[in-house]
Protein backbone atom coordinates (compact mmCIF):
# COMPACT_ATOMS: atom_id res chain seq x y z
CA UNK A 1 0.00 0.00 0.00
CA UNK A 2 1.08 3.57 -0.47
CA UNK A 3 1.76 5.87 2.02
CA UNK A 4 -0.20 9.04 2.38
CA UNK A 5 0.52 10.40 5.63
CA UNK A 6 3.15 9.62 8.00
CA UNK A 7 3.13 10.70 11.72
CA UNK A 8 6.72 10.93 13.21
CA UNK A 9 7.00 10.93 17.28
CA UNK A 10 4.32 14.39 17.18
CA UNK A 11 4.11 16.38 20.01
CA UNK A 12 1.82 19.27 19.90
CA UNK A 13 0.36 21.86 22.47
CA UNK A 14 -1.81 24.90 21.85
CA UNK A 15 -0.19 28.67 23.08
CA UNK A 16 -3.04 29.04 25.70
CA UNK A 17 -3.35 26.22 27.98
CA UNK A 18 -1.83 23.02 29.33
CA UNK A 19 -3.24 20.42 26.59
CA UNK A 20 -0.37 18.84 24.55
CA UNK A 21 -1.08 15.70 22.20
CA UNK A 22 1.14 13.37 21.70
CA UNK A 23 1.39 10.67 18.91
CA UNK A 24 3.79 7.74 18.43
CA UNK A 25 4.73 7.06 15.09
CA UNK A 26 1.90 6.06 12.54
CA UNK A 27 1.39 5.76 8.94
CA UNK A 28 -1.92 6.38 7.04
CA UNK A 29 -2.17 4.69 3.32
CA UNK A 30 -4.25 4.87 0.52
CA UNK A 31 -7.16 2.38 0.29
CA UNK A 32 -7.48 2.06 4.11
CA UNK A 33 -9.84 3.36 6.09
CA UNK A 34 -8.54 4.47 9.43
CA UNK A 35 -11.58 5.29 12.11
CA UNK A 36 -10.13 7.63 15.07
CA UNK A 37 -12.37 7.67 18.46
CA UNK A 38 -11.91 8.95 21.56
CA UNK A 39 -14.09 11.14 23.86
CA UNK A 40 -14.69 14.94 23.90
CA UNK A 41 -11.37 16.79 24.17
CA UNK A 42 -9.28 14.02 24.11
CA UNK A 43 -7.62 15.42 21.12
CA UNK A 44 -9.05 14.02 18.19
CA UNK A 45 -9.93 17.10 16.29
CA UNK A 46 -5.89 18.45 16.84
CA UNK A 47 -4.94 15.01 15.48
CA UNK A 48 -6.50 15.28 12.26
CA UNK A 49 -5.81 19.01 11.80
CA UNK A 50 -2.14 17.90 12.34
CA UNK A 51 -2.49 15.01 9.65
CA UNK A 52 -3.76 17.82 7.18
CA UNK A 53 -0.84 20.37 7.97
CA UNK A 54 -3.55 22.72 9.78
CA UNK A 55 -1.77 22.20 12.62
CA UNK A 56 2.34 22.13 12.64
CA UNK A 57 3.61 20.09 15.41
CA UNK A 58 6.27 20.97 17.93
CA UNK A 59 8.29 17.84 17.72
CA UNK A 60 8.39 15.39 15.91
CA UNK A 61 7.56 15.38 11.94
CA UNK A 62 4.51 14.85 9.54
CA UNK A 63 4.91 13.61 6.01
CA UNK A 64 2.64 13.43 3.14
CA UNK A 65 3.12 11.35 -0.10
CA UNK A 66 7.03 11.27 0.78
CA UNK A 67 7.95 14.90 1.52
CA UNK A 68 7.80 17.01 4.84
CA UNK A 69 4.66 18.30 5.50
CA UNK A 70 6.41 21.45 7.06
CA UNK A 71 7.98 22.33 3.44
CA UNK A 72 4.79 22.31 2.15
CA UNK A 73 2.07 25.09 1.62
CA UNK A 74 -1.44 24.35 2.97
CA UNK A 75 -2.49 25.15 -1.20
CA UNK A 76 0.04 21.87 -2.01
CA UNK A 77 -1.00 19.84 0.47
CA UNK A 78 -4.58 20.31 -0.28
CA UNK A 79 -4.24 18.79 -3.76
CA UNK A 80 -3.61 15.24 -1.98
CA UNK A 81 -5.15 15.48 1.22
CA UNK A 82 -8.88 16.57 1.87
CA UNK A 83 -10.39 17.97 5.01
CA UNK A 84 -14.22 17.97 5.94
CA UNK A 85 -14.72 20.36 8.78
CA UNK A 86 -16.96 18.75 11.56
CA UNK A 87 -19.66 21.74 10.70
CA UNK A 88 -19.34 21.74 6.67
CA UNK A 89 -20.87 25.22 6.55
CA UNK A 90 -17.10 26.44 7.58
CA UNK A 91 -15.95 25.60 4.29
CA UNK A 92 -18.52 26.54 1.70
CA UNK A 93 -18.50 30.32 0.99
CA UNK A 94 -19.74 30.86 -2.72
CA UNK A 95 -23.32 31.92 -3.72
CA UNK A 96 -25.00 28.53 -5.12
CA UNK A 97 -24.15 25.14 -5.61
CA UNK A 98 -22.26 25.14 -8.88
CA UNK A 99 -20.04 28.73 -8.24
CA UNK A 100 -19.18 26.94 -5.02
CA UNK A 101 -17.85 23.88 -7.04
CA UNK A 102 -16.09 25.81 -9.68
CA UNK A 103 -14.96 28.42 -7.02
CA UNK A 104 -11.25 27.40 -6.80
CA UNK A 105 -10.59 26.45 -10.33
CA UNK A 106 -12.26 29.78 -11.43
CA UNK A 107 -9.49 30.78 -9.27
CA UNK A 108 -6.96 28.98 -10.06
CA UNK A 109 -7.70 30.01 -13.84
CA UNK A 110 -8.55 26.81 -15.10
CA UNK A 111 -9.95 25.88 -18.24
CA UNK A 112 -13.91 26.32 -17.82
CA UNK A 113 -15.14 23.53 -19.67
CA UNK A 114 -13.19 20.53 -17.97
CA UNK A 115 -13.70 21.98 -14.93
CA UNK A 116 -17.57 22.24 -15.41
CA UNK A 117 -16.75 18.46 -16.61
CA UNK A 118 -15.75 17.48 -13.37
CA UNK A 119 -18.03 19.13 -11.39
CA UNK A 120 -21.32 18.09 -12.80
CA UNK A 121 -19.93 14.34 -12.82
CA UNK A 122 -19.05 14.88 -8.71
CA UNK A 123 -22.87 16.58 -7.99
CA UNK A 124 -24.09 13.92 -10.10
CA UNK A 125 -22.58 10.85 -8.31
CA UNK A 126 -22.85 12.70 -5.12
CA UNK A 127 -26.73 12.78 -5.82
CA UNK A 128 -27.09 17.25 -5.81
CA UNK A 129 -26.72 17.53 -9.83
CA UNK A 130 -30.45 18.68 -9.45
CA UNK A 131 -29.98 21.46 -6.69
CA UNK A 132 -26.71 22.83 -8.41
CA UNK A 133 -28.38 25.88 -8.60
CA UNK A 134 -29.79 26.41 -5.20
CA UNK A 135 -28.27 28.77 -2.16
CA UNK A 136 -25.80 27.39 -0.19
CA UNK A 137 -27.83 29.10 2.56
CA UNK A 138 -31.02 26.60 1.60
CA UNK A 139 -29.30 23.49 1.86
CA UNK A 140 -30.10 20.58 4.35
CA UNK A 141 -27.58 19.32 6.75
CA UNK A 142 -26.42 16.46 4.86
CA UNK A 143 -26.68 18.29 1.92
CA UNK A 144 -23.83 20.86 2.47
CA UNK A 145 -21.63 17.48 4.16
CA UNK A 146 -22.01 16.13 0.67
CA UNK A 147 -21.10 19.65 -1.23
CA UNK A 148 -18.10 20.01 1.52
CA UNK A 149 -16.70 16.60 0.10
CA UNK A 150 -17.40 17.32 -3.33
CA UNK A 151 -15.46 20.17 -3.55
CA UNK A 152 -12.49 18.90 -1.84
CA UNK A 153 -12.47 16.08 -3.99
CA UNK A 154 -12.93 18.62 -7.20
CA UNK A 155 -9.11 19.96 -5.75
CA UNK A 156 -8.26 16.02 -6.22
CA UNK A 157 -7.64 14.81 -2.77
CA UNK A 158 -6.32 11.20 -2.92
CA UNK A 159 -6.79 11.09 1.17
CA UNK A 160 -9.61 12.35 3.03
CA UNK A 161 -9.35 13.48 6.63
CA UNK A 162 -13.34 13.70 7.88
CA UNK A 163 -13.99 15.01 11.43
CA UNK A 164 -17.13 13.52 12.71
CA UNK A 165 -19.01 13.21 9.66
CA UNK A 166 -22.27 11.51 10.83
CA UNK A 167 -22.76 14.33 13.64
CA UNK A 168 -26.81 15.93 13.08
CA UNK A 169 -26.87 12.95 9.84
CA UNK A 170 -30.32 11.84 10.02
CA UNK A 171 -30.60 7.37 8.60
CA UNK A 172 -30.97 8.11 5.26
CA UNK A 173 -28.29 10.77 4.98
CA UNK A 174 -25.78 8.49 7.05
CA UNK A 175 -26.59 5.74 4.61
CA UNK A 176 -25.70 7.75 1.74
CA UNK A 177 -22.66 8.88 3.80
CA UNK A 178 -21.79 5.63 4.10
CA UNK A 179 -22.10 4.39 0.25
CA UNK A 180 -19.58 7.28 -0.04
CA UNK A 181 -17.05 6.06 1.85
CA UNK A 182 -17.51 2.89 0.51
CA UNK A 183 -17.11 4.54 -3.54
CA UNK A 184 -14.07 6.33 -2.10
CA UNK A 185 -12.02 3.17 -0.49
CA UNK A 186 -13.14 1.45 -3.81
CA UNK A 187 -11.25 3.85 -5.76
CA UNK A 188 -8.30 3.62 -3.94
CA UNK A 189 -8.30 6.76 -1.65
CA UNK A 190 -7.53 6.76 1.90
CA UNK A 191 -9.88 7.20 4.40
CA UNK A 192 -9.26 8.68 8.34
CA UNK A 193 -12.75 9.00 9.66
CA UNK A 194 -12.73 10.79 13.46
CA UNK A 195 -16.33 9.21 14.92
CA UNK A 196 -17.57 8.47 18.25
CA UNK A 197 -20.92 6.62 16.48
CA UNK A 198 -21.07 3.00 17.12
CA UNK A 199 -23.01 2.62 13.78
CA UNK A 200 -20.01 3.41 11.68
CA UNK A 201 -17.83 2.15 13.91
CA UNK A 202 -19.33 -1.55 13.68
CA UNK A 203 -20.33 -1.21 9.95
CA UNK A 204 -16.60 -1.15 9.10
CA UNK A 205 -15.24 -4.13 11.48
CA UNK A 206 -12.14 -4.43 9.13
CA UNK A 207 -11.10 -0.74 10.34
CA UNK A 208 -8.33 -0.04 11.49
CA UNK A 209 -8.74 1.59 15.03
CA UNK A 210 -6.99 4.62 16.52
CA UNK A 211 -7.86 5.53 19.98
CA UNK A 212 -6.91 9.15 21.51
CA UNK A 213 -6.81 9.31 25.09
CA UNK A 214 -6.00 12.43 27.13
CA UNK A 215 -4.21 13.49 24.62
CA UNK A 216 -2.55 10.53 23.99
CA UNK A 217 -2.78 8.29 20.73
CA UNK A 218 -3.17 4.80 20.99
CA UNK A 219 -2.42 2.92 17.61
CA UNK B 1 -2.06 47.06 37.51
CA UNK B 2 -3.49 43.55 35.96
CA UNK B 3 -6.22 43.60 38.46
CA UNK B 4 -7.68 47.48 37.67
CA UNK B 5 -10.71 47.95 37.96
CA UNK B 6 -12.35 48.39 34.32
CA UNK B 7 -12.66 51.85 34.95
CA UNK B 8 -9.39 52.68 35.13
CA UNK B 9 -8.70 50.93 31.93
CA UNK B 10 -11.36 52.34 29.76
CA UNK B 11 -10.21 56.14 30.98
CA UNK B 12 -6.41 54.91 30.44
CA UNK B 13 -7.85 54.32 26.40
CA UNK B 14 -9.92 57.05 25.87
CA UNK B 15 -6.85 59.29 27.42
CA UNK B 16 -4.37 57.12 24.70
CA UNK B 17 -6.93 56.79 21.45
CA UNK B 18 -7.58 60.61 22.45
CA UNK B 19 -4.66 61.58 22.44
CA UNK B 20 -3.01 59.83 19.26
CA UNK B 21 -5.79 60.73 17.65
CA UNK B 22 -6.03 64.98 18.21
CA UNK B 23 -1.77 64.93 18.03
CA UNK B 24 -0.39 65.25 15.19
CA UNK B 25 3.32 66.29 15.59
CA UNK B 26 5.30 63.39 15.42
CA UNK B 27 7.07 63.24 18.60
CA UNK B 28 3.75 63.44 20.66
CA UNK B 29 2.36 60.58 18.95
CA UNK B 30 5.53 58.66 19.58
CA UNK B 31 5.49 59.29 22.79
CA UNK B 32 1.84 58.11 23.15
CA UNK B 33 2.96 55.08 21.34
CA UNK B 34 5.08 54.38 23.66
CA UNK B 35 3.00 54.95 26.77
CA UNK B 36 0.48 53.09 25.52
CA UNK B 37 2.81 50.13 24.93
CA UNK B 38 4.09 50.81 28.75
CA UNK B 39 0.47 50.74 29.72
CA UNK B 40 -0.51 47.49 27.54
CA UNK B 41 2.38 45.63 29.25
CA UNK B 42 1.33 46.63 32.21
CA UNK B 43 -2.36 45.56 32.41
CA UNK B 44 -1.34 42.37 31.93
CA UNK B 45 -1.20 41.88 27.67
CA UNK B 46 1.44 39.39 27.49
CA UNK B 47 4.51 40.69 24.64
CA UNK B 48 4.34 37.84 22.78
CA UNK B 49 0.32 37.73 22.06
CA UNK B 50 0.64 41.38 21.20
CA UNK B 51 3.12 40.77 18.78
CA UNK B 52 1.32 38.05 17.05
CA UNK B 53 -1.98 40.39 16.72
CA UNK B 54 0.25 43.34 15.28
CA UNK B 55 1.65 40.63 13.02
CA UNK B 56 -2.13 39.67 11.59
CA UNK B 57 -2.91 43.30 10.65
CA UNK B 58 0.77 44.19 9.55
CA UNK B 59 -0.18 43.84 5.76
CA UNK B 60 -3.05 46.12 6.41
CA UNK B 61 -1.31 48.93 8.18
CA UNK B 62 1.62 48.52 5.89
CA UNK B 63 -0.76 49.41 2.99
CA UNK B 64 -2.92 52.46 4.58
CA UNK B 65 0.69 53.70 5.76
CA UNK B 66 1.85 53.42 1.89
CA UNK B 67 -1.01 55.31 0.59
CA UNK B 68 -0.52 58.01 2.93
CA UNK B 69 3.45 57.85 1.84
CA UNK B 70 2.08 57.97 -1.95
CA UNK B 71 -0.62 60.56 -1.20
CA UNK B 72 0.21 63.14 1.36
CA UNK B 73 2.39 65.56 -1.10
CA UNK B 74 3.32 68.30 1.36
CA UNK B 75 6.28 69.16 3.01
CA UNK B 76 9.79 68.74 1.16
CA UNK B 77 9.72 66.76 -2.01
CA UNK B 78 12.51 63.82 -1.49
CA UNK B 79 12.00 61.31 -4.35
CA UNK B 80 11.12 62.07 -7.44
CA UNK B 81 10.13 59.98 -10.65
CA UNK B 82 10.31 61.54 -14.27
CA UNK B 83 10.16 65.00 -12.66
CA UNK B 84 7.00 64.10 -10.80
CA UNK B 85 7.61 64.05 -6.59
CA UNK B 86 6.54 61.39 -5.26
CA UNK B 87 7.48 60.74 -1.94
CA UNK B 88 8.08 63.91 0.62
CA UNK B 89 8.54 64.51 3.98
CA UNK B 90 5.07 65.09 5.49
CA UNK B 91 3.98 61.68 3.24
CA UNK B 92 6.40 60.12 5.56
CA UNK B 93 5.30 62.03 8.91
CA UNK B 94 1.65 61.10 7.93
CA UNK B 95 2.89 57.33 6.92
CA UNK B 96 4.36 57.01 10.30
CA UNK B 97 1.42 58.78 12.33
CA UNK B 98 -1.40 56.60 10.58
CA UNK B 99 0.79 53.48 11.59
CA UNK B 100 1.14 54.37 15.31
CA UNK B 101 -2.68 55.49 15.44
CA UNK B 102 -3.31 52.40 14.33
CA UNK B 103 -0.85 50.08 16.83
CA UNK B 104 -2.32 52.46 19.71
CA UNK B 105 -5.84 51.22 18.65
CA UNK B 106 -4.87 47.40 18.44
CA UNK B 107 -3.24 48.22 21.78
CA UNK B 108 -6.18 49.50 23.52
CA UNK B 109 -8.44 46.45 21.70
CA UNK B 110 -5.67 43.59 23.28
CA UNK B 111 -6.51 45.30 26.91
CA UNK B 112 -9.99 45.17 27.11
CA UNK B 113 -10.13 42.22 25.27
CA UNK B 114 -7.76 40.95 28.26
CA UNK B 115 -10.40 41.78 30.22
CA UNK B 116 -13.56 39.48 31.67
CA UNK B 117 -16.31 40.62 30.07
CA UNK B 118 -18.73 40.59 33.62
CA UNK B 119 -16.82 42.79 35.39
CA UNK B 120 -16.72 45.48 32.31
CA UNK B 121 -20.20 45.32 31.92
CA UNK B 122 -20.72 45.78 35.65
CA UNK B 123 -17.63 48.88 35.45
CA UNK B 124 -20.51 49.96 32.77
CA UNK B 125 -23.53 50.13 34.51
CA UNK B 126 -21.51 51.96 37.63
CA UNK B 127 -20.42 54.41 35.12
CA UNK B 128 -24.38 54.96 34.23
CA UNK B 129 -24.38 53.35 30.76
CA UNK B 130 -27.68 51.61 29.78
CA UNK B 131 -26.95 47.52 30.26
CA UNK B 132 -28.58 47.42 26.95
CA UNK B 133 -26.32 49.41 25.37
CA UNK B 134 -23.21 48.23 27.10
CA UNK B 135 -23.90 44.33 26.39
CA UNK B 136 -24.52 45.24 22.66
CA UNK B 137 -21.00 46.71 22.88
CA UNK B 138 -18.98 43.88 24.73
CA UNK B 139 -21.40 41.26 22.53
CA UNK B 140 -20.25 43.12 19.09
CA UNK B 141 -16.36 43.07 20.72
CA UNK B 142 -16.55 39.47 21.01
CA UNK B 143 -17.83 39.06 17.52
CA UNK B 144 -14.53 40.15 16.44
CA UNK B 145 -13.06 36.92 17.35
CA UNK B 146 -15.55 34.68 16.10
CA UNK B 147 -15.54 36.28 12.66
CA UNK B 148 -11.79 36.35 12.08
CA UNK B 149 -11.99 32.72 12.85
CA UNK B 150 -14.78 32.13 10.16
CA UNK B 151 -12.38 33.99 7.50
CA UNK B 152 -9.39 31.94 8.90
CA UNK B 153 -11.44 28.67 8.39
CA UNK B 154 -12.72 29.88 4.69
CA UNK B 155 -9.09 30.75 3.77
CA UNK B 156 -7.98 26.81 5.15
CA UNK B 157 -10.75 25.13 3.55
CA UNK B 158 -10.08 26.88 -0.14
CA UNK B 159 -6.32 26.45 0.24
CA UNK B 160 -7.26 22.49 1.22
CA UNK B 161 -9.21 22.48 -2.18
CA UNK B 162 -5.90 22.64 -4.10
CA UNK B 163 -5.78 26.82 -3.51
CA UNK B 164 -2.27 27.66 -3.34
CA UNK B 165 -2.15 31.18 -2.54
CA UNK B 166 1.25 31.95 -3.57
CA UNK B 167 0.59 30.99 -6.53
CA UNK B 168 -2.28 33.84 -7.36
CA UNK B 169 -1.91 36.83 -8.67
CA UNK B 170 -2.54 39.96 -6.91
CA UNK B 171 -5.71 40.73 -8.91
CA UNK B 172 -7.19 37.56 -7.93
CA UNK B 173 -5.86 37.67 -4.34
CA UNK B 174 -7.97 40.57 -3.95
CA UNK B 175 -11.13 39.20 -6.17
CA UNK B 176 -11.12 35.95 -3.60
CA UNK B 177 -10.71 38.19 -0.61
CA UNK B 178 -13.53 40.09 -1.41
CA UNK B 179 -15.59 36.68 -2.38
CA UNK B 180 -14.81 35.11 1.58
CA UNK B 181 -15.79 38.14 2.78
CA UNK B 182 -19.47 38.73 2.11
CA UNK B 183 -20.54 34.93 3.24
CA UNK B 184 -18.48 35.86 6.08
CA UNK B 185 -20.13 39.11 6.98
CA UNK B 186 -23.71 37.38 6.16
CA UNK B 187 -22.41 34.56 8.93
CA UNK B 188 -22.23 36.98 11.49
CA UNK B 189 -25.39 38.11 10.50
CA UNK B 190 -27.39 35.10 10.96
CA UNK B 191 -24.90 34.53 14.00
CA UNK B 192 -26.33 38.23 15.60
CA UNK B 193 -29.45 37.00 15.01
CA UNK B 194 -29.55 33.72 16.50
CA UNK B 195 -27.97 35.11 19.97
CA UNK B 196 -31.03 38.07 20.04
CA UNK B 197 -33.44 35.43 19.65
CA UNK B 198 -31.56 33.43 22.49
CA UNK B 199 -31.38 36.20 24.82
CA UNK B 200 -35.26 36.83 24.19
CA UNK B 201 -35.89 33.69 25.12
CA UNK B 202 -33.75 33.67 28.11
CA UNK B 203 -36.19 36.79 28.94
CA UNK B 204 -32.87 39.39 28.71
CA UNK B 205 -35.02 43.06 29.19
CA UNK B 206 -37.70 41.90 30.75
CA UNK B 207 -36.94 44.10 33.52
CA UNK B 208 -36.16 47.68 33.74
CA UNK B 209 -33.36 46.67 36.37
CA UNK B 210 -31.01 43.92 36.35
CA UNK B 211 -29.35 43.00 39.54
CA UNK B 212 -25.97 41.24 39.48
CA UNK B 213 -23.73 39.08 42.24
CA UNK B 214 -20.58 40.53 40.78
CA UNK B 215 -19.88 44.54 41.61
CA UNK B 216 -16.63 46.18 40.98
CA UNK B 217 -15.01 48.70 43.29
CA UNK B 218 -12.33 51.17 42.74
CA UNK B 219 -9.46 50.56 45.00
CA UNK B 220 -7.47 53.49 46.64
CA UNK B 221 -4.87 52.51 44.11
CA UNK B 222 -7.41 52.65 41.47
CA UNK B 223 -8.06 55.78 42.41
CA UNK B 224 -4.28 57.29 42.63
CA UNK B 225 -3.36 55.39 38.86
CA UNK B 226 -6.55 57.31 37.83
CA UNK B 227 -5.46 60.46 39.06
CA UNK B 228 -2.22 60.47 37.97
CA UNK B 229 -3.93 59.89 34.46
CA UNK B 230 -5.85 62.39 34.90
CA UNK B 231 -3.29 64.90 35.74
CA UNK B 232 -0.99 63.59 33.03
CA UNK B 233 -3.44 63.95 30.15
CA UNK B 234 -4.48 67.50 31.42
CA UNK B 235 -0.98 68.77 31.29
CA UNK B 236 -0.33 67.27 28.18
CA UNK B 237 -3.30 68.32 26.05
CA UNK B 238 -2.82 71.64 28.33
CA UNK B 239 0.61 72.02 27.19
CA UNK B 240 -0.08 71.08 23.18
CA UNK B 241 -3.26 73.66 22.90
CA UNK B 242 -1.77 76.45 24.83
Amino acid sequence: MISAIALLDLAFHYGRGNFTLFCPSLDFSLGELSLITGSNGSGKTTLSKLMSGILKPQQGEVRMFGKTASSLRLGEIGSQVGYLFQDPSRQLFAGTMWKEMTFADDLLGKEQTSSAERASSLLERFDLLALKDRSIYYLSGGEKQRLALCTILMGGARFLILDEPTVGLDRQNRRILYGIIDDLLAEGRGLAVITHEDELIERYPEARRIKVENGQVLP
Amino acid sequence: MKKADPRVKLFWVLLCTTGVLVFSRPFWVLGIALFTLAGTLSFGVDLQSLLQRLRRFLPLLVVISLLHLLFVQTGEALVFIRGYQVITSGGIIRGVITLVRFFVILCSAAVMGNENIRRVLAALTKLRIPYLFSFMLMIALRFIPSFQSSFSDAIIALQLRGVDLNKLSFRRKIRMYGDLLLPVVADAVVKSRQLAIVMEARGFGAFDKRTSYLEVRMTAWDWIVTGALFTLGAAAFGYYFF
